[in-house]
């Protein structure tokens, strides 16, 4: 089986979809890639540092507002 | 007046996407998590100046971007001028196939000037329109639109894309600027 990477209908895809003034839509391979890159770090456990910070910013501002 | 949970509950929910972003900027996770606590910290202090109802992410996103930049120049950086990168810096990845690899496409997008890396990821991943990432990035829309048209030809360039090259940037940027992008 050597079948091609690309689906027949890819090319025309790309051009609808420009001319719909989106050129990194989902048939752009480079669209594709940066979204993927992009959501790979999206999709990460939250390191706890950021749970943490936010909870001293709260203790604080609340320390601050029994003053 | 106080924090409310509600925004703690929204900073909360963009972290993820904020780290993204964050990522693509420093291109060093230990520095785009310190970019995200400062702005996590930043948003917190001027929670008063955020308007309920605006764009919240848009808003993180700016301070995000005000403090990367405002660190770079701290550290001496020069910025990257996208006008003054010349093509011979770039240097080619052959494409196996036509298949891009990530980490292909992660080289390649490191090699793009900040200002031009900023406005792809902004338009192409973040979600934002053309008109939220001037904001953003303060300048005007086409401003945006031709850093975009010019990143995504450079990614083809050190890609070695093909297929698509004919069909999008030069003629957005030929919208945007009256003339075609040289490069």
């Amino acid at each position: 089986m050597d079948r091609m990477e690309k689906p027949a209908d890819t090319e025309a895809n790309i051009v609808r979809l420009n001319k719909n003034g989106d050129p990194l839509g989902p048939n752009s391979e480079i669209g594709r890639k940066l979204k993927q890159y992009y959501e790979d770090i999206v999709s990460e456990e939250i390191p706890d540092r950021f749970s943490d910070l936010l909870s001293r910013l709260e203790t604080a501002e609340r320390s601050k507002n029994e003053e | 007046m106080a924090v409310s949970a509600g925004f703690k509950a929204d900073l909360i929910s963009a972290i993820p996407s904020l780290r993204a972003f964050a990522v693509s900027l420093a291109q060093n996770s230990d520095r785009a998590d310190d970019l995200v606590q400062e702005t996590l910290v930043k948003a917190w202090d001027k929670h008063e100046s955020f308007q309920m109802g605006t764009n919240l992410k848009a808003w993180l996103f700016t301070i995000l971007r005000n403090e990367f930049y405002s660190q770079m120049r701290k550290r001496g950086r020069e910025v990257q001028d996208s006008d003054g990168v010349m093509t011979s810096r770039l240097a080619v990845h052959p494409s196996q196939q036509g298949k891009l690899d990530l980490q292909d496409f992660r080289a390649a997008l490191e090699q793009l000037p900040e200002d031009q890396r900023e406005a792809i990821v902004l338009i192409g991943a973040s979600g934002f329109s053309y008109e939220e990432a001037a904001v953003i990035c303060n300048c005007a829309v086409g401003t945006i639109k031709s850093r975009v048209s010019r990143a995504r030809t450079r990614l083809q360039e050190i890609l070695q894309v093909s297929g698509e090259a004919e069909y999008g940037p030069d003629s957005i940027a030929a919208q945007v600027m009256g003339s075609p992008v040289h490069g």
